[in-house]
């Protein structure tokens, strides 16, 4: 049965930019790069501030405000900044309703990543960022004893490999295949080779999971432009349209709660996206499944029915391209072509979905991935943030 | 001396404590583990909340549990938020418990007793408390472990 989803291929990006990401001594603040990201993304659509009529950024980014005000766009009638307990793609997904709802035709979307002193040395070292911290509610007083936020995806992949009798080393295998991409793509962190020793000598944060397997706090923005299709015909760069998109929870959503690990809003997801679109994973040229814990690659391309539950590590070998030191699924579809959170840097889904609109458009630069056409993407975690993409070019 | 709810808060600094789930931490002074139960349909839950989740009764009954119950999930802290008596110098077990009194009946706490290594997804446990800062902590210790 196909599902009512009458948005399918009504909006699309019009362009792309990042700053590029940096792990240790920028000092360069919040607003600096976004407003970077986001001149270089209006100017890629071909477009000027006054053809910008909405603006949505994100809870950890500036805010919508005070980006107009920064870059001058004269005029708007709708703007935003969602919150990251869903992922980035929330931010795209109340732009594309923003739009088709007739709110506003031109929005500029943006994330912005900042390391806080409690992520790095070296952030702890920059005392403006001392002061930044101060002004989030990123730092909150906890006991040890909770699953709560991160924690809860290192208590699954501790289930997940005691009820299958699974080892590290499939984790490995997309901490490896993240670092395989990032090899390719010049503007990645994390761009050392990583042999399954190396990984397994990763020092250990939390049990089952090493340094590896967590993304890097980075510094950087990325920064979007979405219209309709129809507009988005009229610009400069290929229009990436948005096929088919998906959320999903369920009410045991706490996670020390959650049902079980293939009880949750990763299926509801793939249910939704199979119903709505028409690209899955035979479709497509590009696959990103989420890879801000290592353990959530498995989970997507297990709940995704590319391999039976349990087996997503012997998935991957089956499918590694020894030469490429990457996955090549059915020797065509690299995963996570720039590196994913893992190695290219932490961007809570704004560079899995920057990456795959650049690669679409044909502006990947270094690692393009040739003749790329259709993208599917499955962002996010499951206690609250399982969310999906499909994109195409016409 | 009889606590009220200004002496409550005060006893737990940076905790998000509030009308519906005051009972719990009164609970943890008087060293009992209270969790949700609806009194008209009988379902437990955790953590509190104003209404069941199951039947939306507003009859909600904080209550003593077995403290008995098995490792549901269980991971290890090398690094984390300080607490007293917690260096990480030793990786310390972090392990949610699935109650005996429903499955899927959750409490998330630390395991005592017995060395690390020797943890197990799926082992027995029994409650436990220790004493942190000037509070009692529910903790749980293998069954049959000498306390």
């Amino acid at each position: 049965m196909s599902a009512r989803f009458p948005i399918k291929d009504q909006i699309a990006f019009a362009s792309a930019a990042t700053t590029e990401f940096a792990k240790s001594g920028n000092e360069r603040t919040q607003m600096s790069m976004t407003a970077d990201a986001c001149v270089a993304a209006i100017r890629a659509a071909g477009l000027k501030a006054s053809d910008i009529d909405g603006i949505a950024g994100s809870d950890t980014s500036p805010w919508a405000r005070a980006v107009q005000a920064a870059l001058g766009i004269p005029r708007i009638t709708w703007w935003q900044n969602p919150s990251l307990t869903g992922t980035y793609a929330t931010t795209i997904f109340e732009a594309m309703q923003a739009i088709y709802s007739g709110a506003c035709d031109t929005v500029l979307c943006y994330h912005t990543a900042y390391r806080l002193p409690w992520q790095s040395r070296a952030a702890a070292a920059d005392p403006m960022r001392r002061r930044v911290a101060q002004l989030s509610d990123m730092m909150g007083a906890v006991d040890p004893e909770t699953m709560a936020g991160s924690v809860g995806y290192t208590a699954w992949a501790s289930r997940y490999l005691h009820e299958y009798g699974r080892r590290r080393e499939d984790l490995g295998m997309v901490a490896m295949n993240s670092r395989g991409n990032a090899l390719r793509n010049e503007h990645a962190v994390m761009r050392t080779p990583m042999t399954m020793d190396d990984y397994l000598a990763g020092r250990m944060i939390r049990t089952p999971l090493c340094v590896y397997d967590m993304d890097v706090a980075v510094d950087g923005a990325d920064a979007f432009i979405l219209t309709t299709a129809e507009r988005a015909r009229d610009l400069p760069q290929r229009p990436v349209l948005i096929n088919a998109t998906a959320s999903g929870m369920v009410d045991r959503n706490d996670e020390d709660q959650l049902p079980g690990l293939h009880d949750h809003g990763q299926q509801i997801v793939v249910e939704e996206m199979k119903r709505r679109g028409d690209l899955w994973i035979d479709d497509v040229d590009l696959y990103y499944p989420y890879d801000g814990f290592s353990f959530l690659t498995l989970s997507w391309i297990e709940n995704a029915g590319l391999c039976k539950p349990g087996e997503g590590g012997d998935f991957l070998r089956e499918h590694w391209n020894a030469a490429e030191q990457r996955v090549m699924y059915r020797g065509r579809v690299p995963f996570n072509t720039h590196g994913g959170s893992l190695s290219e840097g932490a961007t809570q889904g704004s560079g899995h979905i920057r990456e795959a609109v650049m690669q679409l458009q044909g502006r990947a630069g270094s690692h393009q991935v040739r003749d790329a056409r259709t993208a599917l993407l499955t962002i996010g975690g499951f206690f609250f943030n399982a969310q999906a993409l499909s994109l195409r070019t016409e | 001396m009889t606590m009220n709810d200004e002496m409550l808060l005060e006893r737990f600094p940076g905790v998000g404590i509030n009308h519906d789930n005051k009972a719990f931490y009164y609970g943890l002074l008087d060293r009992k583990l209270l969790i949700d139960r609806c009194g008209d349909c009988d379902h437990w839950f955790h953590p509190p909340r104003p209404i069941c989740p199951r039947c939306w009764s507003r009859n909600i009954q904080p209550t003593e549990v077995s403290g008995r119950g098995q490792i549901h999930l269980l991971i290890l802290l090398h690094q984390g938020p300080p607490a007293p008596g917690v260096s990480y110098e030793q990786p310390h077990p972090v392990a949610t418990i699935e109650l005996e009194e429903q499955p899927g009946l959750r409490f998330t706490s630390t395991i005592v007793g017995t060395p690390v290594e020797q943890l197990k997804i799926g082992q027995a446990v029994e409650l436990s408390w220790i004493e942190r800062g000037d509070k009692p902590v529910p903790v749980f210790q293998l069954t049959g472990a000498a306390s």
